[in-house]
């Protein structure tokens, strides 16, 4: 399969309270738009990311709220999955597209997360657990730090290998003007940031975020980036079902469905876009993605080969979940920005030199959605 | 949203995973909580492999750092589980205790 991007673009990601989600949506498509050099009036739906925006804004219908906004009056909708909602609705626009029903659509996402106590934003996050889990009182920083203790206990994998993650995506961060850390932290201050639950600490985990994306999906022929593979695959909501908790089965199963759709193997990326929302979570990543074997990434990453200048594949040039920030339902979308934006070689400090190849990991809940997709330069 | 008919309901479900063994399979210590746990933390949530071979999270009740290991003996009780918040219904739910 070949879908083109035609433009693709974000907002500035952080704690912008100046700012609604009206505001982000209208930068985020004009930018696309004007990249992609394409009049609004040839956009024939849009597809939007999203996961809190009934929760946290009281605003539901969020087709109809943006294409209002944009003076698109086209097929509009919602689409949610957690926090793969934003690799979701890339997703359904591919299909939009592969279904031959549209020529060009416009697939955006947003949160706006930071007007709300970070109780309430754990709260509402765990609309994306289990009945059992919400009653235990558990965080997602908590479902995520029983893998990382079950990670820790199988291959020995340290807390100061987790915090390697931090400090390499944090550098990346630091050389991207979108992203909400634009500085480096030392291996130090992620050890001693308080604990939010254990053994992940403050600086383990992705923060919360205000941000929008955007990006334009067409059949036009542009010979620029194109989606060569779009998959996903779903596993049990909750932890307590799963057979196998050091890795996600779900991102497993999707990455062998888009290995396979675009005919290459993981040895073939050049750089990616993963979804760290804690730091164990890029690691595990690392090992479902098939870039190195099972219990050996935590040593990969120590050793830099993800980072900029590395080995590769080049995890995470934008910073990641980690540091570029994580507006749930933008996530997903700012992944293909900044995979294509790589690929197009208009990374800027951040660029992979010579990158051809790029993949996007995009996970909801403790793994229950994972969305897999492969850019390749036209 | 909690409403007084959803307790209601998933109260039924409770008497079926009561006097349950299992033993810990993996656990954190939360110290930053969802809203209705404030009063809490710091708490500690763990996956349990039931000896019926089914696994459930719950949290752990009266537990001191020492008892905070992967395969400790644990069974499950019934305990408050949150605040009740405005709808005052004392809402009651599955915790692990040690044995």
């Amino acid at each position: 399969m070949k879908v083109n991007i035609a433009g693709a673009a974000t907002t500035k990601f952080g704690e912008l309270w100046r700012r609604s989600p009206r505001d982000l949506i209208k930068e985020a498509a004009s930018n696309a738009l004007e990249q992609a050099k394409i009049k609004p009036s040839r956009v024939e739906a849009v597809f939007v990311g999203n996961m809190l925006s009934s929760a946290l804004g009281n605003q539901d219908h969020l087709g109809a709220f943006f294409a209002e906004e944009l003076g698109m009056p086209v097929a509009a909708m919602k689409i949610e999955g957690a926090c793969a909602s934003g690799g979701l609705a890339i997703h359904a626009g591919v299909m939009a597209i592969q279904s031959g029903l549209y020529e060009t659509v416009l697939v955006l996402g947003v949160e706006k997360m930071t007007d709300h106590s970070p109780e309430e934003v754990a709260q509402m996050l765990m609309g994306a657990g289990t009945d059992a889990e919400r009653e235990a009182g558990a965080t997602f920083p908590g479902l995520y730090a029983i893998m990382a203790r079950c990670h820790m206990q199988k291959y020995g994998t340290t807390e100061e290998e987790m915090a390697q993650v931090a400090v390499k995506n944090h550098y990346h961060a630091s050389l991207n003007s979108h992203a909400q850390f634009v500085f480096p932290v030392t291996l130090e201050k992620v050890m001693k940031s308080p604990k939010v639950a254990d053994p992940l600490k403050l600086l383990d985990c992705s923060p919360i975020t205000d941000g929008a994306a955007a990006v334009i999906l067409t059949k036009i022929k542009n010979n620029e980036v194109n989606i060569i593979a779009s998959a996903v695959a779903t596993d049990t909501l909750g932890l307590s079902e799963r057979e196998d908790l050091t890795g996600l089965k779900a991102v497993r199963v999707a990455s062998q469905k888009a290995y396979q759709m675009a005919g290459i193997s993981p040895k073939e990326i050049d750089v990616a876009e993963v979804h760290d929302c804690f730091t164990i979570a890029e690691i595990m990543a690392m090992e479902d993605l098939g870039f190195f074997e099972k219990g050996k990434a935590a040593r990969a990453i120590t050793s830099g080969k993800t980072k900029l200048g590395g080995s590769g594949p080049i995890i995470n040039t934008s910073g990641g979940l980690k540091a570029c920030g994580h507006p749930v339902g933008a996530t997903g979308v700012k992944q293909i920005v900044e995979i294509y934006n790589q690929l197009k070689g208009i990374a800027g400090r951040k660029q992979v030199e010579g990158a051809k190849i790029g993949l996007t990991h995009n996970v909801g809940g403790s793994g229950a959605t994972a969305v897999v997709h492969i850019l390749k330069k036209g | 949203m909690i409403s007084p008919v959803k307790i209601w309901r998933n109260q039924k479900r409770i008497r079926q995973l009561l006097g349950l063994k299992g033993k810990i399979v993996s656990f954190t210590k939360i110290f930053v909580p969802p809203a209705g746990f404030e009063a809490q933390a710091p708490y500690i949530v763990a996956l349990v492999k039931l000896a019926n071979g089914q696994n459930f999270t719950a949290q752990l009740v009266d537990w001191e750092d020492k008892h905070l290991q992967i395969g400790q003996k644990v069974k499950t009780v019934l305990r408050k589980t949150r605040d009740p918040g405005e709808e005052g219904i004392i809402p009651y739910g599955v915790k692990f205790r040690r044995i």
